[in-house]
């Protein structure tokens, strides 16, 4: 069963994709399945980055036709789209702090062909680029890897996001990121390049949240010159190696690219593109949990103050 | 500002206008203010907007060809000639039509969001720029939606015609292929002189081109009007589309299926299906040699022609479609049906997206708005020619002028339809183009990302021709923007971050012909795609 669902008490579509609950949970003694000679790579003796399409994916370019009559609030809709695993390097014991600073910038190189590959497909309104890091956060594989979701709709909190960066557009005629970048300090700052600032945001979630900002105001990976893409790598790496330094352990996050959308709405003017990492560590062994509050409400409770977080990751010797 | 004659002002307002009612309400959007409302009645031409006339504006007329630039209002005026009255406006004789659709200015578009019942335009009168929707003759028993409108402020003119470009697409429901196929087309080098022998030999060649489409153009048919009927010298239409077709090269076929000529069998078997004056059929335009007429798209029995005429072409292996000289279909007159030229021209566009279905259609000749939602490409400038340029800048071909339109409607492309900017003409002989101007034309095409077609005798492309092809292919698939719209000097910085070759600049300079461009050095990783167990994987690796 496999089908778009919509919520009319917020507005929403849920996927139902009853597929992917056969997907095996932390294999033990199971040969890595994205190794090379691994169950998807059987044949191959090597690779450098790969990019293939999820064996259980949520949803589906040949998605399954739908016979179903709108009746009252229930609304169905075909669960199409694209979802990739993006599989970083053939070192299954490397990670985004531990790779090359080269291997980290043709990643992005691939990133930015993904990216313009599945935003030509008809279906496509946005693409969602991640990456699941730790069992904590429910990444089952420990081989380095990130995922893509190629969506059939604009997704809720992207179109929150599309609606509050228009509305500090319309306030005060600037997009909200070229003013943070214009007034930030250095104690939120983690990291900075040419291109890029890396800083715990001033309105973090997470206790250790980071953010990176393109310092051109560019709205989709596909703007970013090749000098960009290495700087954006150079970030990443940098704060990545700060995390898994912080406690001394592979710190685990969610990380996030927020392009705009691919439709035909003209939003590139107030939309930055940028990056967020949300780690689910309030310290070396306790979880910042998306409780009642968080899950229910939107509503995050920070227990650590930004500009300490700040000064904590940027102080870390790497 | 005035809107329906009355300073800005909350709520729903009615008004009576004599023969029918209008109502209408005003509400803040992102960058500026909507008006919409309902007309009934008999509303015949209502204004709706009123400013005081900015000293320039860029502007232009209604369909493909009509040049699209900057005028200085102060001494502004409007002409025509008799034989193309139409060509700018459908509403020549009012002489003081200063734009079609929208107009802008230094940090300020006002415009039409669609154009499904009305035509909407702007006239100077004394020193105030007047928007107005033109209902004709119709009558509206019942209330309908008036045509929204938009003042957006605040941004730079180029940003304020994208968030524009997006807001019509949106109204007007635009709907077009993603795919930009690489096209050849006869006109530009044999005209109406082309032979079958022609087609036949640059089918060969182009085999060493990258060419998906072969279009046949305006020369094969017997008549206009007579499209399934071919003059001595060509085979039927069926195995034209079949020579092609088995090139491996998908058929492409010219029309201009809403024109009737006076000496087609058409005409001499339905005099009735023509758009009418004073009860005789009306001219629509003067063109090779003949009178043409329009087709009267209100009438059921004209419009089965038309689908039945499509499907065959359809049913005979052709898939891409250049429909040209399609304002005839929506010029004023007396039609069979109560509606608006608009209507009855809609009416005839969704016939032939239906006949056609999936076919990409390329509209030519054509009111822009109204063709939203049934055209993939749509040509957006006059004629372009193998020379620069010669005489007025009145619409009629030129590589300047059609280059210029290419640029200063940017902000359709990927919004309404795919952009064509006409042809690349890449010969090295047989053209008073130089090497200079076609590389200008091309990567200025490549870069704003518009379709790109070439219509050279192939034999005639050399080396340096092959090479300026390939280098604007890779200019491509980046976000475009123009620089310098409001300056009346011809000079354009055209911007495009994320092109096949990275990010990218070019300066032009289109009364001197010359160019300077700047293309970042942006390697590629190789990729190789292969299907496995019904799933595709890219692997990447260094070149
Ligand atoms: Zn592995
Ligand atoms: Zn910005």
């Amino acid at each position: 069963m496999q089908e778009l669902r919509f919520n009319p008490l917020t507005d929403e579509w849920i996927i139902v994709s009853t597929a992917t609950q056969r997907r095996p949970v932390q294999p033990t003694e199971v040969e890595c399945p994205i190794c090379p000679g691994g169950v998807e790579f059987k044949d191959v003796k090597t690779y450098d980055i790969v990019s293939f399409e999820n064996r259980y994916p949520s949803l589906r370019r040949d998605a399954p036709e739908l016979d179903f009559k709108e009746k009252g609030p229930f609304r169905k809709e075909r669960a199409l789209g694209v979802c990739e695993v993006v599989v970083y390097t053939s070192d299954h014991d490397s990670s985004l702090p531990k790779m090359p600073l080269d291997q980290v910038a043709k990643l992005v190189k691939v990133w930015k062909d993904r990216t313009r590959e599945l935003s030509n497909l008809d279906f496509v309104k946005y693409i969602f680029i991640f990456e699941n890091r730790g069992k904590e956060v429910g990444a089952s594989l420990p081989h380095p890897h990130g995922q893509i979701y190629a969506f059939p709709f604009v997704p809720k909190r992207i179109e929150a996001k599309i609606d509050a960066m228009r509305k500090w557009f319309e306030r005060t005629g600037k997009c909200p990121i070229c003013d943070v970048i214009e007034n930030e300090s250095w104690e939120r700052t983690v990291y900075e390049n040419e291109s890029f600032l890396a800083l715990v945001p001033f309105y973090a979630r997470f206790p250790y949240e980071i953010h990176i900002y393109p310092k051109r105001h560019v709205s989709t990976l596909l703007e970013l010159s090749e000098i960009e893409e290495k700087d954006l790598a150079d970030s990443i790496k940098n704060i990545t190696m700060r995390y898994d330094k912080l406690f001394e352990q592979e710190f685990p996050y969610m990380m996030m690219l927020f392009q705009a959308p691919f439709t035909r709405d003209e939003i590139s003017h107030f939309f930055h593109f940028h990056l967020e990492f949300n780690p689910p560590k309030r310290d070396k062994d306790r979880l910042k949990w998306m409780a009642s509050v968080e899950t229910g409400t939107w509503t995050f409770i920070n227990p650590v103050l930004p500009e300490e977080a700040a000064k904590r990751l940027r102080e870390v010797k790497i | 500002m005035k809107v329906f004659g009355k300073g800005f002002t909350g709520g729903w307002i009615v008004q009576d206008l004599g023969n029918g009612k209008v109502e209408w309400n005003i509400d803040k959007v992102h960058m500026g203010w909507i008006v919409r409302g309902f007309v009934e009645g008999k509303p015949g031409r209502i204004e709706v907007f009123r400013m005081k006339t900015p000293h320039r504006v860029l502007a232009g007329g209604w369909q493909s060809w009509s040049p699209f630039r900057v005028f200085k209002t102060d001494g502004y005026e409007f002409s025509y000639q008799r034989s193309w009255m139409y060509k700018d406006t459908p509403r020549p004789e009012l002489g003081n039509i200063l734009s079609d659709y929208f107009f802008a200015t230094d940090n300020l578009v006002v415009g039409f969001l669609s154009s499904k019942t009305a035509h909407g335009y702007f006239t100077l009168e004394g020193d105030e720029i007047v928007g107005w929707l033109d209902y004709f003759d119709a009558h509206f028993p019942n209330r309908i939606q008036i045509e929204p409108f938009v003042i957006l402020e605040g941004k730079d003119t180029s940003v304020l015609l994208e968030i524009y470009a997006s807001m019509v697409a949106r109204e007007s429901g635009a709907r077009f292929s993603r795919r930009s196929p690489i096209g050849w087309c006869s006109w530009y080098h044999y005209f109406l002189d082309l032979k079958w022998e022609d087609i036949l030999k640059n089918l060969e060649l182009s085999k060493n081109f990258p060419i998906e489409v072969f279009q046949i153009d305006d020369a094969y048919e017997l008549d206009i009007g007579d499209w399934l009927e071919t003059k001595e010298g060509f085979p039927p239409v069926e195995e034209m589309a079949n020579a092609i077709s088995s090139h491996g090269l998908v058929a492409g076929i010219w029309t201009a299926p809403f024109s009737i000529s006076e000496t087609s069998r058409l005409f001499k078997e339905h005099p009735d299906w023509v758009v009418k004056e004073n009860g005789n059929p009306k001219v629509a335009y003067r063109n090779w040699g003949r009178s043409i007429y329009a087709l009267d798209l209100s009438n059921d029995e004209a419009l089965e022609w038309l689908f039945e005429t499509f499907k065959k072409l359809r049913d005979y292996g052709y898939r891409y479609f250049k429909i040209d000289f399609l304002f005839s279909g929506a010029i004023p007159g007396e039609r069979k049906k109560n509606m608006t030229p608009v209507q009855a021209f809609r009416a005839g566009m969704r016939t032939i997206r239906n006949a056609v279905e999936d076919s990409f259609v390329l509209g030519c000749g054509s009111p822009l708005l109204p063709s939203i939602g049934y055209v993939d490409g749509m040509r957006i400038g006059e004629d372009t020619a193998p020379y620069w340029s010669k005489g007025k800048d009145d619409g009629r071909p030129s590589a300047r002028y059609a280059l210029r339109n290419t640029i200063t409607r940017y902000f359709m492309h990927n919004k309404w339809w795919l952009n064509d900017p006409d042809c690349l003409l890449l010969r090295g002989k047989k053209t008073k183009l130089t090497s200079d101007q076609r590389e200008l034309y091309a990567y200025t095409v490549g870069i704003l990302d518009n379709m790109v077609l070439m219509s050279d005798d192939l034999e005639l492309v050399d080396e340096d021709g092959k090479r300026i092809l390939e280098e604007t292919l890779r200019l491509r698939g980046g976000k475009p923007r123009v620089e310098g719209l409001m300056e009346p000097d011809e000079k354009y910085v055209v911007k495009s971050d994320g092109t096949l070759s990275g990010n990218t600049r070019i300066e032009v300079d289109l009364s001197k012909g010359k160019y300077e461009m700047t293309v970042e050095e942006y390697s590629y990783l190789k990729k190789e795609k292969v299907f496995k167990d019904g799933r595709i994987f890219n692997f990447y690796e260094e070149e």
